[in-house]
C-alpha cells in the first residue's frame, strides 16, 4: 500500500472511530437515563 | 472387537441418552427441594417476599404507617421467628470464635475456588485438543487436574471443620441457618457424591478415554463435573448473600419465601459472577506457579520448554479473566450501594475504605507482574522486535495509574501535618484520591495489559492479507480514541458535573475498554488468519520471568482474602443483616491492622498448603531407583 493511502486509512480510521466511540457515550447515557446533549455536556 | 469398532466410529447413539440421563439427573436432584418448597407462597406476590425487609424513614417526615409485625403469625401455627442470642448462648472457647471460622472459612474458600476453576479451564483445554488434534494440550490439561487434585480433599477437609467449628461456636445462627435453607442442604451435600463421581472417572479415565467417541464421553464427564461444582458454588453463594442483604424473610426472620426466594436475593446474582471470574483468574495463577517452579527445577531442555509453555497458558488464563473482573466488581458494589446505602458507604467510605488502598496494590502488583510476564516471554520469539519499543510507554502508563490508584482520599494526619498541609487534603494530589480519577486509572491499565497481550500474541507472526495496514490503522485509532475518551469521561464527569452524572460516565468508560478488547480480539483474528508464522523457542524465556508467575498467585490470594473480610464486615454486628443480631464477643469490626495481620496468616497458610500439593504431584510421578545391592543381586541370578 503506497504512503499516501496509508495515511488516508488512517484518517478515515479514526473520523470513523471518533463518531462510533461519541455514539456509544451517547448510547450508553442514554440508557442509564442520563442523556448528553450534541457537545456531550449533560442534558438534564 | 465389531462392537468396539462400532462405538469408536460413532454410530451408536448412546451419547445423547446418557448426557440427557445425567444431566436430568443433576438437574432434578437440584431442583426437586425448591420446587416441593414453591407450593407454598403464603399467598404474597414474589415481590413482596424477596423485597428487601426494613423501612426508611426520613427525619422531619411523617413515619410510614406500618402493619404490626404480630400480625404475619397465624393464631394456630407460630411463626418461627431469628433467634436472638445473648452473649451467654456463645460458647467461649478460650480463643477468639471468630478467629477460629475466619481461618477454616477462608482456607476453604481458596481451595474450593481452586478446585471449581482448574476443571473449567482444564475442560476447555481439553476441548482445543479435541478440536486441533494437538495432543500436547491434551497432556497438559491432564496435568493441570493432576496438581489439583488433592486440593479436592483438602477443600472437603476445611468445609467439613468449618460446618463443625459453625454448629459448635455458632449454634443458634446455625440452628436458623439451618431452618431458612433446609432441604437445600441435603441437596448440597447430595452434589459432593456426584462432584466426586464425576471427578474420579474424568480424572482416572483420562487415558482409558482419549480417543473417538470415547472422548466425547470423557469431555461430557468433564461438562457434569463443572455442572456439578457450579451448583455447589452458587448455593453456597446463596447463604451469604443472604446474610448480606436477607430475602424470603420479613423484618423478624420469619420465613415468609419458597427457598427460591430465598437463595435469589438481591446481591446474588453479582456475587455469582464476581466469584465465578475470579475464581478462574484465581486457579491460573495458582497452576502457573506450579509451572514456574518446574521450569525452575529442571534444565532437561524439552521439560522447560513443555513447563514454558504451561506457564504461559496459565498466565493467559489469569489474565484473560482478570481483566472483566473489576466490571463485575463494579456492579457488586453497585447493588450492595443499592441494596443499602449505609452498607456501601461502610464499605468504600468507612473504615473498611483503606482496604481499598491496599486492594489497588495487590491489584497493581498482580497487573505489573502479569505485563512484565508477557514483555519477558517476547524473547521466544525474533519477531517481537517489532514491539519492544512500545513497552516502555506501557510500563510508564502502568506506574502512573498505579500511583494515582493508591492515593488515598483523606489521610490520617496530625494537627500539625495538617496545618503543613494546608488542610486536610493535598492540594494537587487530593483529586486523585477520588472515585473519578481511580476510574481512569484502572481503565487504562486494563487497556495497556490488553495491548501488552495482544503485542505477544502477534509477536510470532506477520498478517499476510492486504488490508493489514488499514486493520493496524483502525486498531490504533480504537486504542487511541478508547483512551482519550476513558480520560475525558473521567474528568469531565466526574469533576464538573453531578454525582449521577459521574456514577453514570464510569459504564461508558468501562463500555469503552470492552471496544477495545473485543475489537482487538476480532481484528486480530480476521488479520492473522492464515499469516506466516515466525519460529517460536519455548524455554527461551529468563528464569527471572518465572517469579512473574509466582508474584501473581500470592497477590491474588492475598487479595481474595482481603475483599472477603470486606464483603463480610459490611454486615457489621449483624449475622443476618437487620434480622439476626450478633451478639458475640467479637460482634464488631476490628482494626485495620488486625485484618491485616488475620488475612496475613491465612495467606500463608494456604501457600504452605499449595506447596504441599505441588509436593504431592510431584510425587506420584516419582519413582525410587533400584537399590544398587538388588541389582546386583538380580545381576546374579
Amino acid at each position: 500500500m503506497q504512503r499516501g493511502m496509508v495515511v488516508a486509512a488512517t484518517v478515515m480510521a479514526f473520523v470513523v472511530v471518533l463518531a462510533a466511540f461519541y455514539g456509544l457515550d451517547h448510547f450508553v447515557m442514554s440508557i442509564q437515563g442520563l442523556p448528553l446533549n450534541m457537545d456531550l455536556s449533560p442534558a438534564q | 472387537m465389531m462392537y468396539r469398532n462400532d462405538f469408536a466410529s460413532g454410530r451408536s447413539c448412546w451419547k445423547p441418552s446418557l448426557v440427557a440421563m445425567l444431566l436430568t439427573l443433576l438437574l432434578g436432584f437440584s431442583l426437586s427441594a425448591m420446587v416441593q418448597a414453591a407450593q407454598d407462597t403464603g399467598g404474597e406476590s414474589v415481590a413482596q417476599r424477596i423485597a428487601p425487609v426494613g423501612q426508611v424513614w426520613v427525619e422531619g417526615e411523617p413515619a410510614p404507617e406500618t402493619e404490626p409485625v404480630a400480625e404475619v403469625a397465624t393464631e394456630e401455627a407460630p411463626v418461627y421467628v431469628a433467634p436472638r442470642p445473648t452473649r451467654k448462648d456463645y460458647p467461649d472457647i478460650g480463643v477468639s470464635s471468630r478467629a477460629v471460622v475466619w481461618i477454616l472459612a477462608q482456607m476453604h474458600l481458596f481451595f474450593g475456588a481452586l478446585v471449581l476453576a482448574v476443571p473449567l479451564f482444564v475442560l476447555i483445554i481439553e476441548l482445543v485438543g479435541q478440536s486441533t488434534g494437538d495432543e500436547r494440550y491434551d497432556d497438559m490439561a491432564h496435568e493441570f487436574m493432576k496438581i489439583s487434585l488433592t486440593g479436592f480433599s483438602i477443600t472437603a477437609i476445611f468445609g467439613g471443620t468449618l460446618a463443625l467449628a459453625l454448629f459448635v461456636l455458632y449454634p443458634d445462627f446455625m440452628g436458623y441457618m439451618m431452618r431458612v435453607f433446609g432441604a437445600q442442604w441435603i441437596v448440597y451435600a447430595g452434589l459432593f457424591f456426584l462432584e466426586s463421581f464425576f471427578l474420579y472417572t474424568y480424572y482416572y479415565g483420562w487415558n482409558a478415554m482419549r480417543y473417538g467417541n470415547l472422548k466425547w464421553l470423557h469431555l461430557t464427564l468433564g461438562l457434569l463435573l463443572n455442572g456439578a461444582g457450579m451448583t455447589i458454588m452458587v448455593m453456597a453463594n446463596s447463604w451469604a448473600t443472604f446474610m448480606m442483604a436477607p430475602s424470603g424473610v420479613n423484618e423478624v426472620g420469619a420465613i415468609v419465601g419458597n427457598i427460591w426466594e430465598v437463595m435469589k436475593g438481591p446481591l446474588w446474582n453479582p456475587v455469582n459472577l464476581h466469584r465465578f471470574i475470579a475464581n478462574i483468574a484465581f486457579g491460573g495463577a495458582v497452576v502457573g506457579a506450579y509451572a514456574a517452579f518446574k521450569f525452575l527445577s529442571t534444565r532437561d531442555p524439552a521439560k522447560r520448554a513443555h513447563y514454558d509453555w504451561m506457564g504461559y497458558t496459565s498466565n493467559f488464563i489469569a489474565l484473560l479473566a482478570f481483566l472483566p473482573l473489576p466490571f463485575a466488581g463494579y456492579w457488586l458494589m453497585a447493588e450492595i450501594y443499592a441494596y443499602s446505602q449505609q452498607m456501601g458507604i461502610t464499605a468504600m467510605g468507612g473504615i473498611l475504605a483503606w482496604l481499598f488502598i491496599v486492594q489497588a496494590v495487590l491489584i497493581g502488583t498482580i497487573l505489573l507482574a502479569a505485563n512484565y510476564y508477557l514483555w519477558a516471554g517476547m524473547s521466544r520469539t525474533e519477531g517481537s522486535s517489532r514491539y519492544q519499543w512500545l513497552i516502555k510507554y506501557i510500563a510508564l502508563i502502568l506506574v502512573v495509574c498505579f500511583l494515582i490508584w493508591v492515593t488515598p482520599h483523606t489521610l490520617l494526619l496530625s494537627a500539625t501535618e495538617i496545618a503543613a498541609l494546608g488542610g486536610s487534603h493535598h492540594h494537587y494530589l487530593g483529586p486523585l484520591g477520588i472515585m473519578p480519577a481511580k476510574n481512569i486509572a484502572v481503565n487504562l491499565m486494563l487497556i495497556v495489559t490488553f495491548l501488552s497481550f495482544q503485542l505477544y500474541r502477534r509477536s510470532d507472526k506477520v498478517a499476510t492479507v492486504s488490508w493489514a495496514p488499514a486493520g493496524n490503522a483502525l486498531l490504533v485509532a480504537i486504542y487511541v480514541v478508547a483512551i482519550v475518551n476513558v480520560i475525558f469521561l473521567g474528568v469531565y464527569f466526574g469533576y464538573f458535573t453531578n454525582t449521577v452524572y459521574k456514577v453514570g460516565s464510569s459504564v461508558a468508560q468501562v463500555a469503552s475498554t470492552l471496544v477495545v478488547i473485543i475489537a482487538g480480539i476480532v481484528i486480530d483474528s480476521l488479520m492473522f488468519r492464515g499469516a506466516r508464522t515466525l519460529p517460536s523457542h519455548w524455554g527461551r524465556i529468563p528464569d527471572r520471568a518465572q517469579y512473574a508467575l509466582f508474584a501473581l498467585p500470592i497477590a491474588f490470594t492475598w487479595l481474595m482474602g482481603l475483599m472477603g473480610y470486606v464483603r463480610s464486615s459490611v454486615k457489621t454486628h449483624w449475622h443476618v443483616y437487620t434480622v439476626m443480631q450478633d451478639n458475640s464477643p467479637d460482634n464488631f469490626i476490628p482494626t485495620i491492622g488486625y485484618a491485616g495481620n488475620m488475612i496475613t496468616i491465612v495467606t500463608v497458610l494456604f501457600l504452605l498448603f499449595v506447596l504441599f500439593m505441588f509436593w504431592i504431584a510431584n510425587l506420584g510421578s516419582s519413582r525410587q531407583p533400584v537399590p544398587v545391592r538388588a541389582a546386583a543381586m538380580e545381576g546374579v541370578a
